[in-house]
């Protein structure tokens, strides 16, 4: 159970579902123990290797519709803190509460919108107005879901300090609350400041359907803790006909059950696909709390469960089993070595050589990614050189990045050489003495490297890393595990100066100012954290790589113009152009190394051989109510 | 003044006892930091706001800006008064928690005491009589194997043996299931067998060397000599002496298991009782339910502590509780 | 066999020992602890203040061992072990061939202490000379040299490749991790760290629980009242909510965890040496020792400690193992040191791949069942053959 201190599982993947900002994972939980909920949600079209994002002409089958039946079954890793839809901020409950309660849109593969309780739509990409269905019900005696439901949703919790929803920023642009508009019984308007044709891949828009008497009495008060605590948020027992399957009973310590909702509003929806008319198909669902990986595989095999994730190494295995299939669906997550530049990093002397683009590339050049892929990941991973996965839209083609770690730039003459000439740079007198780096007082370069404890994904990365850095940059790593949270806290994030004024800028503990601010331990490098390279809306990403972002825990300065590209990207005013200012961006980010960028694993999720629905695409699940056991 | 005042004095220093470790706790997990805090100033930060305000409101939301002293006295009020707070990890009352999980923890419990505290001592003294025949190298062995084997690793080895390969006990844990169903008794076969053989083992050991001591007593061969029958003999000549540093065992034995072993076994085989629910609390840091549970555990051991002391001292004349 | 005062007891021969030299002279035990430890204590300098800090210890003469501060704390409980364990065996040779006599009786119990004999040493000596096993991620999963294992699993195969199967070597005999490291010489250095959890623990446990039982059972009074009260609190602690809190709190070093074993697991030795020396003080012949007007040292001395020596070494046997067991359930629970190679940790990051590669679990199981085992034999035969009267036939 370990590892299964993953709710950072959850962490990991929250940002698929929510807030791109919300852009930290815990690395490796993601491949290995982000198993919470195992894929449930994700979905897709038919296999499409060679596009893991894009359409595809749906089979529309031969008309018949599949027939309900059977119980879905499938595993947590960890217990779920809450299922009020208001308050939860994790994934794995985030699966679980939209069984029950459809958010108000989603994606199809081929990065299409996917309307569920509203279309949203705008000419102008600045005023969005929101359309909604008008067969929607809550649970008695809530009533209709109508445009107020979610206006009052938006104006009087979103848009307010009390409630302290984790969603609250997303109604706001630059600190002022965004104009929400009832236009219609069925229709309201949201109005940005500022066109943004990327506004839904943000995901802010996004909402579940509360009813308003059940919001109201907290609203007078500005209760937050009995809004937090209020039973029928957490038993979800309003939702009428809004999802899918409606919420049995939640044992906290063990899972929940649901069971099929008849009169899904859905089934009328006329621009979904047909085998929405009948769905869901299964008669109910079991979600059960297993913290064992070797149990939930056991249960995937023995046929108790009918979905789990898939370590690599045992890929193969369950593809061969004749009960289950692998589903290999790529995530966005990628794994990163990242460096500290602040003052507190390079523990080695004096210095601090991660500052010297030269330096950063040598040390990509000492790490064979394709054998990394292989070797940890069993080859399930994309091998990652900027920060977009290649199977993006956005990714600029191999020919024009730096592919350091691969081919010809990867080796220890490609290292040394870099190495040397980033020293020659420095003040201090670093050389190479024989196969190791040395100081300037003639000891060998030694580096921390900090991973997550308890998880073996992550171990052996980190100790791949080691080893190669040992093998080709001659530089020694000592491999420390660390809990998450203590790592973040004590140093990954920085301690908020008294005077913040003073400094150029102060954003808060990810970014609390220039290098000289720090965190309280020092440390040099870290695969704690694995980052999210969204491939929805890469804009994003600006956030990883100005100097004076909100987020720059390891303090980088962009060594080219990162602040101009990415105002220009912004301003893109066509996809063509957009694309074209990313290529720029991906292609500096390539040379410039801000961090050491590895490898993007995907997610490997094994699923009964008779269950008919995921898709080996970015977007599997998005059609979930329709999967279903083939007889 | 006699066993009644023993037991009033004892009780009342039991009460005190949990006191002052939930006190202990309490300052403990006042120390630590509060994840949620940190989490909710991470987030403020990645969305462009405050942290320092989102810190503040978080603490405040939490009751965490109030003076030490108030949120102790607060605490301890809550304790007796049984408002022992909201669960934030499960958000549900902490008594709810605990009551729930205690629930799975004596469906296995429950017939592994029995279990335990019948078959210990017997095994122990027939090893005791039978002493070095291939008897006792037998229940010996046993014993020892029970005691020897770390209760996860045989637990996983078991589970993967009758769980995947025989495919007779289910792997995840139904907790849906009536008590008394064979569904119930077959997925948790398994748990109380790997509980019985660790606890068996000190227990029998202990019966069995203590016995030895009185076997060959003065006393005994007397009785033997005045013609009482074996079964008398063994009952009140050497298993009621040997019951007094047996009940400090096996009091001991329960407890260590109890909120040791019990939370591995919880965890090999998905049992969501106390032992797993403690843990996950400990991990999310969630301090109601840490707090809960310790005090729930606190009151077991003191019990425990109790009935061994009182055993004890009804056991052994010699020990007399006037002169204490 | 005379039984009275002839009958050699084992307490006499130490304590007795020990005991009449404890007047002016040291004995040579002690004369031995003191210069061992010097010697000890004289490294420990040499390593803080002369050698450099990234350089290993014994660079000077060519030997690339680096102590860390935790060997010196196991070297000293090496010697104190060496010097009033071993040593008194060996200045008694009457007495060693009795209890030897005695104790080959019990086979089981002979196997054992070789077996405990060979994790010792192994223990003690492998670490210093083997060096320890890298990760090599290409050979992960290679089976032990009897076994083979699905070629889907491994990447590399070490040995020979046939019919989709690969097999072990002797390169690797208990075959390899999932990070390809090598089972058998993480075994080893698991020896190393089981040894240091259980000595330095055991060396705590002892000191302050019998400390605390044999004061408090003869002082008797406000002392007794105050000690046990306190032994009470403690035991009442939930120990493992205790552990999980600070380890989670703090990080679960090695140190952390070897004191925190030893500090909170005496109140069981304290209590049993207690109520075993009050059984003693109240026997006839304590009262009158009482009454004669022997002082309190040499009451607990040479009457109390002796008499409760069994319940001692019954304990420890009990407690070492129990702290073996202790590592490797935190370890299990994610909470132990992950950064050395216990057993426990080795079965915890192996028990994902039980189903496809048991041994990552079974060898080092195996071999923490078989020490824990052992001590369990070892303890049941120190019993018997210190407690004659538990066997002695015919008055």
């Amino acid at each position: 159970m370990p590892h299964d201190i993953d709710r950072r599982g959850d962490e990991a993947h929250q940002m698929k579902r929510r807030r791109w900002l919300q852009a930290l994972g815990v690395a490796g939980a993601a491949g290995l123990a982000g198993c919470s909920g195992g894929g449930d949600q994700e979905t897709t079209a038919e296999t499409t290797e060679d596009d893991p994002m894009g359409g595809s002409e749906t089979t529309e089958g031969d008309g018949e519709l599949p027939s309900v039946s059977g119980t879905y079954n499938s595993l947590a890793s960890a217990t779920y803190e809450t299922l009020n839809p208001i308050y939860n901020d994790t994934y794995g409950a985030g699966v679980a509460i939209e069984y029950t309660l459809d958010p108000n849109y989603s994606f199809r593969p081929g990065t299409e919108q996917l309307p569920l309780t509203m279309e949203l739509s705008s000419d102008d990409n600045e005023v969005w107005v929101a359309s909604l269905r008008e067969n929607m019900e809550f649970s008695d005696p809530y009533g209709e879901v109508t445009a107020e439901t979610f206006t009052y949703q938006i104006q009087e919790v979103q848009q307010t300090e009390w409630a302290n929803t984790p969603d609250s920023t997303n109604w706001y642009r630059n600190d002022e609350p965004l104009n929400v508009e009832q236009t219609g019984t069925y229709e309201f308007q949201i109005e940005l400041p500022s066109p943004d044709p990327l506004y839904l891949e943000t995901y802010d828009p996004s909402l579940y359907p509360i009813p308003i008497d059940l919001m109201k009495p907290y609203v007078d008060e500005e209760d937050a803790k009995g809004f937090q605590e209020d039973e029928d948020l957490l038993e979800l027992t309003f939702t009428g006909n809004l999802g899918a399957f409606s919420l049995d009973e939640w044992n906290r310590g063990s899972g929940i059950t649901f069971s099929r909702n008849d009169d899904y509003y859905l089934q009328e929806a006329d621009d979904l696909p047909e085998a929405f008319s009948n769905a869901p198909y299964f008669e109910g669902i079991e979600i059960s709390v297993v913290g064992e990986e070797a149990s939930r595989l056991a249960a995937l095999e023995t046929g108790e469960a009918d979905t789990a994730a898939v370590p690599p190494n045992r890929v193969s295995e369950f593809q061969d089993l004749e009960s289950t299939y692998v589903s290999v669906q790529p995530q966005s997550y990628n794994e990163v070595c990242t460096y500290n530049m602040r003052d507190n990093g390079w523990s080695a002397g004096p210095g601090n050589l991660f500052r010297e683009k030269k330096f950063r590339q040598g040390l990509a050049s000492a790490i064979n990614k394709e054998r990394l892929v292989k070797g940890v990941y069993r080859g399930y991973a994309d091998v990652e050189y900027t920060w977009q996965p290649p199977w993006s839209k956005w990714f600029p083609g191999e020919d024009e990045l730096m592919t350091f770690g691969t081919g010809d730039l990867y080796g220890p003459k490609e290292t040394r050489s870099r190495i040397e000439s980033a020293i020659e740079n420095v003040e201090y007198d670093y050389s190479y003495d024989g196969d190791r780096l040395v100081t300037p007082e003639g000891d060998q370069v030694s580096l921390s490297l900090y991973h997550v404890a308890g998880q073996n994904t992550e171990k052996n990365f980190a100790q791949y890393i080691a080893q190669e850095l040992d093998k080709n940059a001659g530089i020694n790593v000592e491999l420390n595990a660390i809990d998450a949270t203590k790592f973040a806290n004590d140093y990954w994030q920085q301690q908020v100066p008294d005077n913040p004024d003073q400094y150029e800028w102060s954003n808060g503990r990810n970014n609390a100012g220039p290098r000289e601010v720090t965190s309280k331990n020092a440390w040099d490098m870290s695969v704690v954290y694995g980052l999210n390279a969204y491939p929805l809306n890469p804009l994003t990403a600006d956030v990883f790589f100005l100097k004076d972002s909100v987020y720059n825990p390891y303090g980088y300065y962009p060594s080219w113009n990162a602040k101009e590209l990415f105002q220009e990207a912004k301003n893109a005013e066509s996809e063509e152009a957009l694309k074209e200012a990313l290529a720029e961006i991906f292609v500096k980010i390539s040379e410039d190394q801000p961090m050491g960028m590895l490898a993007f694993p995907s997610d490997t999720i094994g699923y009964n051989s008779s269950l008919q629905g995921p898709i080996e695409n970015y977007f599997s699940g998005w059609d979930f109510p329709t999967w279903h056991f083939e007889e | 003044m006699g066993l009644e005042w023993y037991i009033t004095r004892r009780v009342a220093w039991a009460v005190i006892v949990t006191f002052i470790i939930v006190t202990l706790t309490w300052a403990l997990l006042t120390a630590a930091p509060n994840p949620q805090v940190s989490q909710a100033a991470t987030q403020a930060a990645l969305q462009g706001g405050d942290p320092a305000e989102a810190r503040e409101r978080a603490r405040e939301l939490r009751g965490l800006d109030a003076p030490l002293h108030e949120r102790y006295i607060d605490y301890v009020t809550g304790v007796y008064t049984l408002e022992w707070g909201w669960s934030e990890s499960r958000n549900q009352p902490v008594t709810e928690a605990l009551l729930e999980s205690l629930y799975y923890t004596a469906q296995y419990s429950v017939p592994w005491t029995i279990l335990t505290i019948l078959l210990g001592p017997l095994v122990g003294i027939y090893s005791a009589a039978n002493q070095y025949s291939w008897k006792d190298h037998v229940a010996t062995g046993f014993a020892f194997f029970g005691y020897a084997i770390p209760n996860f690793f045989f637990g996983i080895i078991l589970l993967l043996v009758f769980g995947v390969y025989l495919d007779v006990v289910p792997i995840v844990y139904n907790t849906d299931v009536a008590v008394f169903s064979l569904e119930n008794a077959i997925q948790l076969v398994l748990p109380v067998f790997v509980l019985v053989t660790g606890s068996i083992g000190g227990t029998m050991r202990v019966s069995r060397n203590e016995s030895a001591e009185y076997i060959n007593a003065d006393f005994v061969k007397t009785a033997t000599a005045k013609g009482v029958s074996p079964l008398r003999i063994y009952a009140r000549h050497i298993l009621r002496p040997t019951m007094v540093p047996l009940s400090t065992t096996i009091v001991a034995q329960l407890l260590y298991l109890f909120v040791g072993s019990s939370l591995l076994v919880e965890v090999v085989f998905g049992i969501p009782g106390l032992g797993q629910t403690t843990f996950q609390a400990v991990i999310a840091q969630d301090t109601s339910l840490v707090l809960g549970s310790t005090l729930f555990f606190t009151f077991i051991a003191t019990v425990g502590n109790l009935l061994q002391d009182v055993v004890y001292t009804v056991l052994d004349p010699r020990i007399s509780f006037d002169e204490r | 066999m005379a039984t009275d005062k002839s009958n050699p007891n084992f307490d006499q021969v130490d304590w007795d020992d020990i005991a009449s030299n404890s007047g002016r002279e040291l004995s040579t035990n002690a004369i031995g602890t003191l210069i061992s430890t010097g010697v000890l204590v004289a490294i420990l300098l040499y390593d803080y203040f002369i050698v450099p800090a990234n350089s290993a210890t014994f660079e000077a003469v060519g030997w690339g061992y680096d102590v860390i501060p935790l060997d010196y704390m196991f070297a000293f409980t090496l010697i104190l072990f060496g010097f009033y364990a071993v040593l008194p065996l060996y200045q008694n040779p009457r007495m060693t061939r009795y209890y030897w006599k005695e104790f080959r009786k019990n086979r089981p119990a002979v196997v054992s202490l070789i077996w405990l004999i060979a994790i010792f040493l192994l223990g003690v000596l492998g670490p210093l000379f083997i060096s320890p096993t890298e990760s090599e991620l290409f050979r992960k999963y290679q089976p032990p040299i009897w076994m083979t294992i699905d070629q889907n699993y491994v990447i590399e195969c070490v040995g020979t490749l046939a019919g989709g199967a690969c097999a072990g070597t002797w390169q690797h005999p208990l075959g390899t991790t999932q990070g390809g490291k090598d089972i058998l010489t993480m075994i080893i250095y698991g020896m190393q760290i089981s040894m240091k959890v259980g000595f330095i623990s055991t060396l705590i446990a002892v000191v302050i629980g019998t400390a605390f039982g044999t004061v408090s059972a003869y002082a008797g009074g406000m002392v007794d009242e105050v000690l046990m009260r306190y032994v009470d609190i403690q035991q009442s602690i939930p120990t493992l909510i205790l552990y999980l809190l600070i380890i989670y709190i703090f990080g679960g070093g090695l140190w952390l965890l070897i004191l925190l074993l030893g500090i909170f697991s005496w109140e069981g030795m304290a209590r049993y040496v207690r109520s075993k020396a009050l059984s003693v003080t109240e026997e006839e012949y304590m009262k009158a020792t009482k009454i004669s007007g022997a002082s309190s040292y040499r009451i607990i001395r040479h009457h109390v400690i002796p008499n409760s020596a069994s319940s001692i070494i019954t304990d420890i046997t009990l407690l070492i193992p129990a702290f073996l067991l202790a590592e490797a359930q935190l370890s299990f629970l994610g909470l132990g040191d992950s950064s050395v190679p216990s057993w426990g940790q080795l079965i915890s990051a192996g028990r994902s791949d039980l189903s496809f590669a048991p041994w990552i679990v079974l060898a080092p199981g195996l071999v923490l069942f078989l020490t824990i085992l052992a001590f369990n034999f070892l303890g049941d035969a120190l019993l018997d053959a210190l407690n004659p009267e538990a066997e002695t036939e015919s008055e």
